[in-house]
Formats: structure tokens, sequence, C-alpha cells
């Protein structure tokens, strides 16, 4: 029977998270960072995969907005932008820019991450990075 | 003989009937009622009965085992049984999976069945229940947010405008302006499909498929069979699936899909190349899949798409028909749609198309798309001549 490791890929990507680390698998074998978290390497298949910090920084690959009908008793429209984020240590991920307004969201603007939501439901956002254009 | 490229099962089966039941609204009925309603039509028009049925395909998102509730509502026996669900590319993967099976005698007639009823049900398209866990804390819907991340990223990297998609949906329109069953059949202009409603930038509301009711079916026999029943058949002549990831963060390539791979497959086992297709129908759940689809499939350069479907190209009187019942777009879309891209293959390759008609259509190539740009399923029917 195949030996587990100590804990779940989700589970310590989830245990890193609560205490406000944004942590990724990397392959001992061939070097590549992945999320989401796997128990296996999705690029050599190797078993040996540990847990890094990683930079949090990286470009808006590509993002929607939602445009919400408003319902009765809202005053105006909502609209929501979800973003995918190319991390510059390479894996990408869904998210969202919780302090910036859908409209000055671009197409290859750099980001940097930080966490959002209570206990036992982070998810990792994005604020646009000072600076950036 | 097996070969590698799978090229034994050219012509090795063909449809024999297809039927549909329910296009549009279908108030008090459910999935496998329009869909029983479907399969007999198919078997009919085949000169075939329900008890001659030894082999089913079928997959939905109603039901947590949908062929086995088909197996039961029909009240049949088969002999082989596939539930392989893919999204709604099932029913394109069924049409390759049910020529394998009917080659190696594990059935004799096949059965490719799909009905749905989200909109007198629920009134919405009810997505899957488990979607990716890490995407959702960002509230997604899906399966939109998919396609309007390709479109965006497309747009941004090839200049493709939304002028460019809102061209599919007119030439679609055109085409179910000629299809007595399509859905919407009213007059659409480029501006309309701009000026529509903002449903998930840069896709309006006819960027996007409609949600209706609907069944279909189809029935394939081996092919010396199939010369002997009813209608003319549709050949088989080459087949291909491909799938890379399920989630669109997943996705290697936001503009690129499966299908080069899928198709590649396709033309690989028909022997045959993109110029050699007369006719298309292509999964546009939005707008957006046609242009991606068109590249992928190897009938324009990629990036160039939008520019292809410009100038009616592909609507009716265009150099290349596509989608010629109207597609998802206008004809009708009921949460799944590969099975519909079979039937109007079917149609057109026997003539039976009205006013839709495209002359002289010897071959059809079908694509269907599932889940989030998440499988592609390619297969290439044509006439006795094409052989």
């Amino acid at each position: 029977m195949a030996s587990l490791p100590k804990a779940g890929p989700d589970q310590a990507f989830q245990e890193h998270v609560a205490d406000g680390r944004l942590w990724l698998q990397y392959c001992d074998d061939c070097g590549e960072a992945v999320f989401m978290p796997r128990i296996l390497c999705p690029h050599c298949s190797s078993l040996s995969l540990e847990w890094r910090p990683v930079s949090g920084r990286g470009t808006v690959h590509t993002l929607t907005v939602l445009h919400r009908r408003s319902r009765p008793g809202e005053p105006e429209k909502i609209n929501h932008a979800i973003v995918l984020v190319d991390l510059d240590e390479g894996p990408r991920m869904m998210s969202h820019l919780p302090g910036t307004a859908p409209e000055d969201i671009r197409i290859g603007m750099r980001v940097r991450a930080r966490f959002e939501g209570e206990d036992g439901a982070r998810a990792v956002v994005f604020d646009r990075e000072e600076g950036a254009a | 003989m097996s070969t590698a490229n799978g090229s034994s099962l050219r012509g090795g089966a063909a449809i024999v009937g297809v039927g549909t039941a329910g296009l549009g609204e279908a108030p008090g009925f459910n999935a496998m009622d329009i869909q029983a309603l479907a399969v007999r039509e198919a078997l009919d028009d085949a000169g075939l009965k329900l008890s001659d049925v030894d082999g089913i395909f079928c997959a939905n998102m109603s039901h947590t085992f949908p062929v086995i509730s088909t197996i039961e509502y029909l009240g049949i026996q088969p002999r082989w049984i596939d539930g392989t669900n893919t999204g709604g590319s099932s029913f394109v993967a069924h049409a390759m999976a049910a020529t394998l099976a009917l080659q190696a005698g594990l059935c004799d007639v096949a059965l490719i069945c799909y009905g749905a009823t989200m909109r007198s049900g629920a009134g919405r398209m009810v997505p899957a229940t488990e979607q990716p866990v890490y995407e959702v804390p960002h509230k997604p819907r899906y399966p939109m947010t998919a396609y309007a991340m390709s479109a965006a990223r497309h747009m941004a990297q090839f200049g493709t405008t939304r002028e460019q998609l809102a061209e599919v949906a007119v030439s679609a329109r055109l085409w179910a302006r000629k299809n007595p069953q399509a859905f919407e059949r009213g007059p659409l202009s480029i501006d309309d499909v701009l000026g529509a409603r903002m449903v998930m930038e840069p896709l309006t509301v006819r960027d996007c498929c409609l949600l209706t009711d609907g069944a279909g079916a189809v029935v394939m026999t081996r092919a010396d069979r199939a010369r002997d029943l009813r209608k003319t058949p549709a050949y088989f002549l080459g087949g291909g699936v491909a799938s890379y990831n399920r989630a669109v963060s997943e996705m290697p390539d936001l503009t690129s899909t499966a299908a080069k791979d899928s198709g590649e497959r396709a033309y690989a086992m028909a022997g045959m190349k993109p110029s050699d297709m007369d006719v298309l129908q292509l999964y546009d759940a939005f707008t957006i899949n046609v242009i991606l689809f068109l590249e992928d499939l190897g009938f324009c350069p990629k990036g160039e798409g939008g520019a292809f479907v410009s100038g009616g190209r592909i609507a009716p009187g265009g150099e290349l028909p596509v989608n010629t019942n109207g597609g998802g777009l206008s004809f009708c879309h009921p949460g799944m749609y590969g099975v519909f891209t079979l039937i109007e293959a079917t149609r057109q390759l026997r003539g039976e198309a009205g006013d839709r008609q495209v002359s002289d259509v010897e071959t059809v190539l079908c694509h269907g798309n599932g889940i989030t740009l998440s499988h592609q399923a390619t297969a290439i029917f044509g006439t006795q001549a094409t052989l």
C-alpha cells in the first residue's frame, strides 16, 4: 500500500493560508511549482513535492466582469471582476481584486496576493501592486 | 485489423436514424419523457424498433446515473452500456465509441440519446454540482466565466473584436431563420448583439447560447446493415477526442483548445483534411467557441478566427457553411448540445434540410465541446461516395 504524506494537499494548503502564508508545492525532481495542490507532480508524476513560500506577485492573464442585474431594493448594479493571475513562480490561479474597481483592472497588470475571508474559508485574492500601470 | 490511427473504424458504421422532441419549451414533461419521444422518432426514422436496440450511449446533468435511468425508462436490456460523461461533447465522442462497439460485435443497434428540461424546470442553466474548489470562492458563473475569459484573452492577444464575435451570432441567426424548428428566428444585426444586455464582459446575452428544453437521439448500425435500412446512411469516417483540464484556471492556453488534437485524430482516421469538409457543426455555447474551433480544427491560422468569420463567410451563402440548423445560439441548447450536431450532419448528408440545405454535401464535420473548454470531440461523417 502506498504511504500517505503528513497531510492531504488541500489541508496543507489551507493550513498555510490560515497562518497568512501563500505556499505552493514544488517538485523535487523537475523543479516545477504546482497549483492546484496535488499528491503528485502533473509535470513529471513525481511523488516528491514539498511546500515552499512564494512571492505572491503575479500578472493578470485575463479577466471578465460579471454584470449582475439589480434586484428589487438594490440601488444600482454591482459588477464583479474575476481574473486569472499568473504567479511569477509559474502557476495560474482564479481570483478577484476586492479593493480594485473592475474598470481599473487590465490584462498584464501587476498584482500582489493577500488573504480574505473567515478562518476555515480563506481565499487568495489580489491587490494592484503599488506603482503598477 | 487494427491500425495506429484507428482507421479500421473508417466507414464501419453509420447513422441510420435521427429524432428530436420537446425543442424549445416542453412544460409538464421531464427529461426522460422527451428523450423517449426523440428515441422513438429516431427508431421510426431508421425503420427499427426499441427492442432492436442492444447498445446504449447516454449522458446528462440531471441524473447521477443517466444511462441506467434511461435503460429503465425505455424498458430495454442492452448488452453494451456506455455512460461516459464528458459534458456537452459526450454525444460526439459516443459516435466513435458506438462505431467501435458495433465493429467489435458488442452490439448491433446503438442508440445515442439526450434530453433536458432546464428551461421549463429550473428556468436556468443548472451547472454540475461539483465545481473546481479553488475557483468557487471567487464567485465565477459556470460555464460562462470560462468562455468570457477565453474571449477576453483572444481579444487582447490577437486583436479579435466584439464585432467579430457578434458576426458568429448573426450568422447562426441567419441559418436559424431558414429552420422552422429553431427557437429564435427574429432578425438579428451586429448592432443588436453589441447593444444587448452585457452579461459577462466581453459577452452579451446574444453571445451566449439559448437555454431551451429539448431532446435528441441518434441510431447507428454497422455499414452493411445501414445500406438495407430506410434512409440514406451517414457514414462515420473518423473521430477523435482530447482533454487537458477541467477548470479554466488549469487550461494550458486560454486561446487554444484540445480541439487541435481531437481534430487531427479525426482527420487522420478519415484520411481527410479541413478543405475536404463541406459543412461544419461546431458546438457554439458562446460566440468565441466558433472562432476557437475554426482555428484549432485547421480552417484558419491561430488568432485569425475573428477575421475569418467576418463578411458572412460562415452564414448562408458564405464560403463555409457552419451550424446550418442555427446552432446552440439560435436553434436550441438544452444544457448539452452535442447530439444536435450529429442530427444536423445527418440531415445535411441526406439532403433533408429543407430551406437550409447546402448543395452537394458529401462530408460534415461535427465538433463537440464539453464543460468549460475542457473536453473536445470531433467526428466526421460522409455519404456513400466518400467511402
